[in-house]
């Protein structure tokens, strides 16, 4: 039995108030080096500007500065299961985002269907409401874009437009209780502090249906990795909606509107739809498909200390390990093969911190002859779920979660 | 001095429950030092600050000279910065005039529609290719 791999998260130095308070905001990188080497992403036009000039970022993927789309370079998965705030990727819809942010004044307003209209300051959130804290994966709906096969149109992410924190905060259904929910109401409606820089640019919003928001899981956090959250990532306020697609975890979230009726809005009905078939697959030019708004997310499993193209010794014992993660349900297994599928063996699961995190797998491996070898990953969740053999596809990019490959040449 | 701490500064008194709550009441790790500095909270050696300002970078990447290229450079950069427009695959002058559309439909754009079918040749020329057959 070889020792186990799994890393210890990475442990926050906080002195002091002063300490906590400048951890948080200003970001406190220990990552100075502006590193001058671009990274080729595997796929064309994928050379990418590793950057360090956005505020409380370290070394990100330069996608776009305005609004600010950051890739986690993937390295940073192998560091442990959370991933750090000053490493959390980013991605903005709208380029006028607020430039000051004063916590005294915010106000979180909640009003529409409800029998009360209520205006919550950071501290009413803290102190009148029972806090509550889930481990929770945050995808971006377009994720591995840049893999997709015929390319699409979008940002052309690699795997690096997800990240797992522990979100700290109040949950959605107690301030909802708060301001008293009307019979009748139907959906929830979210807005943030973002605008669009011409008028007629719709407002950023993302709805939830009334009993979804009322789960008790989806959640409105002020804390991100026992920080504040970073300004790119919401501060002071963000959305969490446990098991779902990032686009609705609304950032600097300021506003919730109870609707009785649904949402028309831009965003969330004409916006992130996807096709209404098994993972959201269709043939490329295929007519005639129903339309849905994106939801829960598919199982995900990826290696992180072994590139395509590794080279090994023959014979020699090693590890091999990754992060995997359920979706919108506990990761149940994640299967691994070294033979491109002939032979597949479970993985052992590195500890569980709730069903909608990221979780480190390991396998000790031993390639016996020379040549190449197809490595492969495979993650299966509660719901009956299993990662598909081939590349989903859909017009706007959404939802890859193929089964990962790596090919290495043992030597 | 890294450049993630030279763009962020904070002003002023943070209510102090806010960030209290941030270090209590938690089994994550470093909680040892967060208790210490909810003690050190209540105690009120908190520094006095709070409004928390961000400036982000801005972009000098202009779009590449061109048949075309000062209409993307007067338009395209009014909502958003170049770089994630030249990252994208190779498309077809159809495509790209389906995502200039977009842009003027959905998000109300102020390109004048005379100057869409200008703007997607310029796309063309810089990222383009041409549908098979075509």
């Amino acid at each position: 039995m070889q020792q186990s791999i799994f890393l210890p998260r990475r442990r926050r130095l906080l002195a002091g108030v002063g300490g906590i308070g400048l951890t948080g905001l200003l970001g406190a990188s220990t990552w100075n080096a502006v590193a001058a080497t671009p990274v080729e992403l595997p796929f064309a036009n994928g050379r990418r500007e590793l950057v360090t000039n956005f505020p409380q970022k370290g070394a990100m993927l330069l996608q776009r500065t305005r609004p600010p789309l950051l890739e986690t370079p993937f390295e940073v998965f192998d560091q442990g299961v959370f991933t750090p705030n000053d490493r959390f990727y980013v991605r903005w819809h709208l380029a006028n985002i607020p430039d000051v942010i004063d916590p005294l004044t915010f106000r979180l307003n909640v009003r529409g269907h409800v029998r009360q209209p209520i205006s919550l300051t950071l501290d009413d959130l803290v102190r009148d409401f029972a806090p509550f804290e889930i481990a929770a994966v945050n995808q971006c709906s377009g994720n591995s874009r840049g893999f997709f096969s015929p390319r699409v149109a979008g940002g052309q992410w690699a795997n690096g437009a997800m990240g797992n924190a522990r979100w700290k905060g109040v949950r959605l259904k107690d301030v909802l209780e708060r301001a008293g929910v009307k019979a009748g109401a139907l959906q929830v409606r979210f807005s943030g502090l973002d605008t669009g820089v011409v008028a007629q640019t719709p407002n950023f919003m993302k709805s939830l249906a009334i009993d979804h928001a009322r789960d008790g899981e989806v959640m409105i956090a002020y804390a991100m990795n026992g920080e504040p959250l970073p300004f790119l990532n919401g501060f002071p306020l963000r959305l969490v909606v446990p098991g779902w697609y990032a686009t609705y975890w609304v950032k600097m979230l300021n506003d919730i509107t109870v609707l009785d009726q649904a949402d028309d809005n831009f965003w969330t009905a004409k916006a992130y739809l996807i096709p209404d078939t098994p993972f959201a697959d269709v043939l490329p030019g295929q007519k005639g498909v129903n339309m849905i708004p994106i939801n829960r997310m598919l199982p995900r499993s990826f290696f992180t200390n072994i590139q395509d193209g590794a080279v090994v010794k023959v014979g020699q014992a090693t590890t091999v390990r990754g992060i995997a993660f359920g979706g919108d349900s506990g990761l149940t297994k994640v299967l691994f093969t070294s033979d491109a599928g002939g032979l597949w063996q479970q993985a052992r699961l590195g500890p569980d911190h709730g069903k909608y995190s990221f979780r480190q797998w390991e396998v000790p491996l031993r390639l016996a002859s020379q040549g190449r070898h197809k490595l492969m990953v495979k993650a299966f969740n509660a719901s009956g779920n299993a990662q598909p053999d081939h590349a989903n596809w859909n017009g706007a990019g959404f939802m890859r979660n193929v089964i990962e490959s790596v090919s290495v040449q043992a030597v | 001095m890294s450049s993630s701490v030279r763009n962020i500064a904070v002003i002023r008194a943070v209510p102090l429950l806010f960030w209290a709550a941030l270090a209590t009441g938690s089994a994550w790790p470093g909680t040892a030092d967060s208790e210490a500095a909810a003690a050190k909270a209540a105690s009120g050696a908190v520094q006095s600050w709070s409004k928390v300002r961000a400036e982000l970078p801005t972009s000098q990447t202009l779009f590449p000279p061109g048949n075309g290229a000062d209409i993307a450079n007067a338009q395209c950069l009014i909502c958003h910065s170049a770089e994630m427009v030249l990252l994208q695959p190779a498309l077809t002058q159809d495509q790209w005039a389906g995502e200039i559309d977009k842009m003027r439909n959905a998000y109300g754009a102020p390109l004048p529609p005379d100057q869409v079918g200008a703007l997607a040749r310029y796309r063309l020329s810089i990222n383009g290719r041409h549908p098979p057959g075509g």
